[in-house]
């Protein structure tokens, strides 16, 4: 009897035991984070707004249908996806400490490289909503006027236009 | 002998109350799904999204406590290791006694969080997130685990 009590004590020890070590055990389970990162958008300066000799005291254009000295960007990112894009233009071109006065900003953009087929635009700083093409790309193309006063040093003179681009 | 009937009786008494009682388990069974993802904007997906939150599904004895603690990583990895950074704020977990993505409480995933289980031993637990891809992220497929560790509290 002595024993058969011992192994009934010793069997509610067990179960017991069993009871405390079930608390302060931690069971697991896991998923997944997913994500699919789609293309990143690239802006590429093309070609320069070239506005070759100007003259003092004479105002020079160059149109962005201009093929040889138009300003132009191609944008690659996301097939048919909508961006914002915006500029950031110079009111000056310089040279040293001169300034040759650069303004009425004309642009186009376009699903393809052309100036015919897409939309004209005024450059600003302005975020504008565009999307891209179903190839992912965008083309912007741009022109200006230099308006250098009769007294302009001569010189080389440049500024930098940019061009940003996000989703 | 006496002492004996009665040892054997509460031995037996036990026993068939710990049989009555769940296990604690915990499953996967959705995972936080951001879907298209683009470099440079935020994604961020709520604990009620039916279709894109985490869930995991858990069970354990009938009205008892257990401690809820995730482990969360702070990126997603993706093509050639690239990564992309994870976010979990303060309320992007909730829990469920009644297992409705509808019906949730709250909760913060970074800190421990404890729950009482349901009448019939079941609760789901869902989570949101943000993915923030930085302007040049690398296209592609990108993952990550995260683990919910389930403990019974006494």
């Amino acid at each position: 009897m002595y024993n058969a009590s011992k192994l009934a004590f010793a069997a509610l020890a067990l179960v017991l035991t069993g009871v405390v070590s079930a608390h302060g055990q931690g069971v697991n389970g896991s998923i997944t984070a997913t994500a699919q990162v789609q293309a990143p958008i690239t802006v590429t300066g093309t070609q320069n707004l070239s506005f070759g000799n100007v003259f003092p005291g004479a105002a020079k254009a160059v149109v962005y249908t201009d093929a040889a000295n138009g300003g132009k960007f191609s944008v690659a990112g996301q097939a048919s996806t909508p961006v914002t894009y915006s500029f950031t233009l110079p009111l000056n071109l310089t040279s040293g400490g001169n300034n040759l006065p650069i303004g009425s900003w004309l642009g186009y953009e376009n699903t393809i490289n052309s100036t015919s087929g897409g939309s004209a635009i005024t450059p600003s700083a302005a975020p504008t909503g565009s999307t891209l093409s179903g190839s992912g790309a965008l083309f912007f193309f741009v022109g200006a006027t230099v308006t250098p006063p009769a007294n302009q040093p001569a010189g080389s003179y440049t500024g930098t236009v940019t061009l940003t681009v996000s989703y | 002998m006496k002492l004996l009937s009665y040892a054997l009786v509460l031995t037996a008494l036990t026993v068939h109350q710990l049989s009555a009682q769940r296990p604690i388990t915990v499953t996967g069974v959705r995972s936080l799904t951001f879907g298209a993802v683009l470099p440079g904007l935020p994604t961020v997906v709520s604990r009620t999204n039916a279709a894109n939150a985490g869930q995991f599904d858990v069970t354990g004895p009938k009205d008892s406590q257990a401690a809820l603690t995730f482990t969360l990583p702070l990126v997603m990895t993706g093509p050639a290791s690239a990564t992309l950074p994870l976010l979990f704020a303060g309320s992007d977990a909730g829990y469920s006694q009644s297992q409705s993505i509808g019906s949730q409480v709250g909760f913060d995933p970074k800190q421990p969080f404890v729950i009482t289980f349901s009448k019939n031993g079941r609760g789901s637990v869902f989570l949101g997130g943000t993915a923030q891809p930085i302007p040049t992220q690398r296209a592609g497929s990108y993952t990550a685990t995260i683990t919910l560790t389930v403990v019974s509290l006494p």
